[in-house]
């Protein structure tokens, strides 16, 4: 019930963010303006959601911006011949970078910050000998129906419908279920015949699915590749978990939050952009909204036990 | 005598000693270059950049906390230094430099303190507003200084010794009497075995998160300040390698990343270690993106050799 609660005032900002937004840009209701705004925010919210994944089970992921411009560099370099199964490559090698780092939080005995701080020095690495300056090329016709619409339809937006209904599916599964409860109590789940290891490195393979396919939009989205863009990721999709409810402590929050958290988060940027200053304020936003958003939940936690 | 060799095997601080060790013999043997007198000169003229930031970052380790801004804060230091040298001189540069670093770790800490917030995202999170404040600053383009008594500092040496490993030195054993025998040390020990326990037995947590955050800070800011002497130039993103590597030396050097378990002089070693480790790596030619690639697996081949931690949760 809580956790509704702390949605429906997420749904609230989010509401009058967009109220603000229509004002600044009256075009926003357009199919063209949803289409640019779903290409723009989907790597956001893909990344987001693989980070709430790893977050669930009582990780973090500080990898993901690297794992994110591995998959990026791989797709862009096209080392299958054609889109599709480019596409296939790349997402293949990012699930399997994510459960390499499963494996190493499951097995090693590691902390995940600690591993995942030093695995991202591997996959920038990785990424710089697939993709060692910026460039490659995504078809433009893929491009143009990408950002432009397809038929009218908002590609980047059933893109990210697609990948939310995949997780709503898995969610129902034992594996979903088994998530919840690693993330709630490890010790618990064990005791009750879960093999904790195989499901965080499936929840960390599944981050690097969703990472994947984060970094596969950007590129659409930019028309080429860079192996260092993915470096803000890393901070802004735990921002946008903490945002929409994800717990730090594992086993707490829903995947819808994290999506409000990501629109909201979206909005503010651009609006921000709106205001005409410099681009530089980005960052400071980033910092503060982290800093607010886990205060703000920290203190209400401590209120409601008080 | 098996008591003493079981504590042996028990004492990680003198375990990471023993890595280097093999390390730098196997380097003199198996790559040319490393038996001279100046290349080891070099090389704990480099490992001092990275070993005064990770001193730093053992005293946060040590209390349970990590300092994931320590990067911005060395770029802060630099930059903010150059930019005030060319209006105000160096002396007053170097003063502001440092304030201005002890001052963001006093920011950590109170988000620490009175937000409750967990330290990976509150340092996170000032890392991320100092690096928008810094292109603010700036316009994006920082300055180059050459400030004689940070030139001196970083370039110098005493009876073969550099400068800047002599000041290294000196901070650890500045940081040996605070974690080991000050008061403050004990506390930050106590908070990192267990924080419910020590705040029942009144630990002073604020006075002990102020202290330790403000002193992991302004040792990225000394860093910062050498560096700027070293290179001449600052720039944004210098201090985005000691990020990873500070916290990797502490580890390797044998301290806990949960905290309560360790010494500062491990740390020491710890940073040794990666420098040798990098300058190796350069030595074989290897490009950008191998030589990332290889330091990582390396970093998590050693962590998984000697740093993992009995399961706690």
């Amino acid at each position: 019930m809580r956790g509704d609660l702390d949605l429906v005032w997420l749904g609230a900002l989010l509401l009058v963010a967009l109220a603000v937004y229509w004002r600044l840009d009256p075009t926003l209701p357009r199919p063209a303006t949803i289409t640019i705004l779903s290409a723009q925010f989907l790597p956001l919210i893909l990344a987001a959601a693989g980070q709430t994944v790893v977050m669930l089970t009582g990780g973090i992921d500080l990898s993901l911006g690297a794992v994110l411009s591995l998959g990026m560099a791989v797709f862009v370099t096209n080392p299958a011949g054609n889109v599709v199964a480019s596409m296939a490559l790349a997402l293949a090698v990012t699930v399997l970078a994510g459960a390499a780092n499963g494996a190493l939080v499951a097995y090693a005995g590691l902390p995940p910050i600690i591993v995942t701080l030093a695995a991202s020095f591997l996959w920038a690495g990785v990424t710089l000998i697939v993709l060692p300056q910026p460039g490659g090329q995504v078809p433009a016709e893929l491009v143009r129906a990408y950002n432009m619409g397809w038929y009218g339809l908002a590609l980047p937006a059933i893109a990210i419908g697609l990948a939310l209904a995949v997780w709503k599916l898995v969610k129902t599964t034992r594996f979903g279920l088994a998530l919840y409860a690693v993330g709630g109590n490890e010790h618990g789940a064990f005791a009750n015949g879960i093999d904790t290891r195989r499901v965080k490195i499936a929840a960390y393979g599944f981050a690097g699915l969703f990472t994947g396919l984060a970094g596969i939009g950007l590129a659409i989205q930019t028309g080429s590749g860079d192996p260092t863009i993915g470096t803000p990721y890393t901070l802004n999709s735990i921002a946008v978990a903490v945002l929409g409810g994800i717990s730090f402590f594992g086993g707490v929050g829903r995947m819808r939050g994290t999506l409000l958290g990501a629109l909201l988060f979206g909005l503010l940027s651009n609006l921000l952009l709106f205001t005409g200053i410099s681009t530089f304020y980005q960052l400071i936003l980033q910092g503060v909204v982290l800093v607010v958003a886990v205060a703000v939940k920290t203190l209400a936690a401590r209120e409601r036990v008080a | 005598m098996m008591a003493a060799l079981t504590a042996l095997r028990g004492n990680r601080p003198l375990w990471a000693f023993g890595v280097l060790v093999v390390t730098w013999l196997a380097a003199i043997l198996f790559a040319g270059g490393f038996d001279s007198v100046a290349s080891v000169r070099y090389l704990v003229q480099t490992a001092s950049f990275l070993g005064i930031v990770a001193v730093g970052q053992t005293l946060v380790v040590m209390m349970s906390g990590i300092d994931l801004s320590v990067s911005a804060v060395v770029g802060l230091s630099a930059v903010v230094c150059a930019q005030v040298a060319a209006g105000s001189g160096g002396t007053v540069a170097v003063l502001v430099a440092l304030a201005v670093s002890a001052l963001v770790g006093l920011v950590n800490a109170a988000g620490l303190i009175w937000l409750r917030l967990p330290p990976m995202v509150m340092t996170l999170a000032t890392g991320t507003v100092i690096s928008g404040a810094l292109l603010i600053y700036t316009g994006g383009s920082p300055r180059s200084a050459r400030i004689p008594l940070l030139d001196a500092l970083a370039n110098g040496s005493v009876a073969g010794i550099p400068l800047a490993t002599i000041l290294w030195l000196a901070i650890t054993a500045v940081a040996v009497w605070l974690l080991h025998l000050s008061r403050l040390g004990r506390y930050a020990f106590a908070l990192g075995t267990s924080e419910p326990a020590s705040r029942a037995s009144g630990v002073p947590v604020p006075v002990t998160t102020l202290a330790m955050y403000a002193a992991c800070a302004l040792l990225a800011g000394v860093a910062g300040l050498v560096l700027l002497g070293f290179t001449g130039t600052s720039s944004l993103t210098m201090g985005n390698p000691y990020q990873l590597l500070s916290i990797a030396s502490v580890v390797l050097g044998g301290t806990s990343i949960l905290g309560g378990r360790g010494h500062v002089l491990g740390t020491v070693a710890g940073a040794l270690l990666l420098t040798l480790l990098t300058a190796l790596l350069v030595a074989w030619n290897l490009g950008e993106g191998p030589r990332q690639v290889a330091l990582g697996l390396l970093i998590i081949a050693l962590l998984l050799v000697y740093a993992r931690e009995r399961r706690t949760t």
